[in-house]
């Protein structure tokens, strides 16, 4: 098989010139744009296997080169609609050439590349993550919560062996505290970053350490100029006691492009998106 | 959950495992220790020896976890547990994911 049957896909500009961006692409390929219409898809030759690799370094580095991509393309061609890392549109025959699947698959999805477009013209993605410390803020509710204040006053006049089992009761208790209040925290911090967005995807909250609980982590799509005032709202979360706020973008809005659907049932889509 | 066994890490893998359940039962004598206690039915005398028991278990654990080197694995299987646990739940709790679950099986 060639070794150019392969379109390597970045995303979707929307402008119908066919420019060559150079040699900026995964492993020093030539990045160049396929028009239809009045969009483009921003791709490499490549051939028809995805790029796989079990060296980390090199997948680490792909990935990068896929995002710089991006950021030139954007700056060059304005609005695009990122592809997830290693989306690979070949053709299945001779007959047609892979050039013509790309322009197919921009063609029959014209209509919905052009909502997404519309969709995140202008704007960036964020990703948010708000992080407390469990240490601190048990310190406040036990200081501050009558009840467990109680269980703490009759500890001290304990035996050792009691008193222990009192310290249980308090640990229980606070923890118990701190589920209920994550809850509103979740959801106050939610309605106030909303304010600043276009719209939020909730992602699941990973693990981070044992001094820092994740309590949200969401993807806000958010217009360009307004990005200082979701800073600055978040910025008062940081400087809150036990709160810690981690702010990154702006990213390509990944998050809030739906996957590419396939045109013709005689193109196949290699995607390895991480 | 997989456990990556090899002779370099045989030692804190298998002592990590066995640690982790003995800390999660633990866990739950703690949880009976205390629904007796509410209940009432324990002397003060009883209530200070269960005390002392589940204080002196809890200060062998820590001290078998620091000479062994073994704390960061017996957290990491207790992690592994809670996301098990996680998982399942929610499940359970939401009917929607019952529905992806046929999805995937289709």
């Amino acid at each position: 098989m060639s070794t150019s049957r392969g379109r390597y896909i970045y995303g979707v500009a929307s402008t119908g010139c066919a420019v060559s961006l150079g040699g900026m692409g995964i492993d020093g390929s030539e990045v160049y744009t396929i028009p239809y219409d009045s969009l483009c898809a921003i791709v490499h030759n490549c051939s028809t296997e995805p790029y796989q690799s079990t060296d980390e370094e090199r997948v680490k580095k792909w990935v990068r080169t896929h995002q710089g991509v991006l950021d030139e393309a954007k700056k060059a061609l304005g609005t695009v609609i990122p592809l997830g890392f290693d989306t690979i549109l070949q053709s299945k025959d001779e007959v047609i050439s892979p050039d013509q699947v790309v322009k197919d698959w921009l063609k029959g999805d014209h209509a919905r590349f052009q909502t997404v477009m519309e969709r995140i013209k202008g704007r960036d993605e964020y990703g948010v993550q708000i992080f407390y410390d469990p240490r601190v803020i048990a310190k406040q509710i036990s200081e501050e919560n009558q009840e467990i204040r109680k269980i703490r006053e009759e500890m001290a006049a304990k035996s050792p062996g009691m008193a222990y089992l009192y310290k249980q009761k308090v640990e229980r208790a606070v923890k118990a505290e701190i589920e209920k209040l994550a809850g509103e925290w979740f959801r106050d911090f939610y309605r106030r970053i909303k304010d600043h967005c276009d719209d939020i995807v909730v992602e699941k909250t990973k693990k981070a350490d044992r001094n820092r609980v994740m309590l949200l982590n969401i993807s806000c799509l958010v217009v360009r100029q307004k990005v200082n005032n979701l800073g600055e709202e978040l910025e008062k979360t940081n400087n809150t006691e036990g709160f810690s706020v981690h702010f990154s973008g702006p990213w390509p809005p990944y998050s809030f492009v739906a996957q590419p659907t396939i045109a013709t049932p005689d193109v196949k889509v290699e995607s390895n998106a991480t | 959950m997989a456990i990556d066994i090899n002779e370099g890490n045989l030692k804190h893998g298998v002592l990590g495992l066995v640690m982790a359940l003995v800390e999660v039962i633990r866990d739950a004598l703690k949880i009976q220790a205390l629904k007796r206690i509410d209940s009432g039915i324990l002397n003060e005398e009883e209530c200070e020896r269960l005390g002392k028991a589940l204080m002196d278990l809890d200060l062998a654990l820590e001290s078998i976890k620091e000479e062994q080197g073994i704390a960061e694995s017996v957290r990491a299987v207790r992690d592994g547990l809670d996301d098990i646990v996680d998982t399942v739940i929610d499940r359970i709790v939401n009917p929607e994911r019952w529905q992806e679950e046929i999805n995937v099986r289709s």
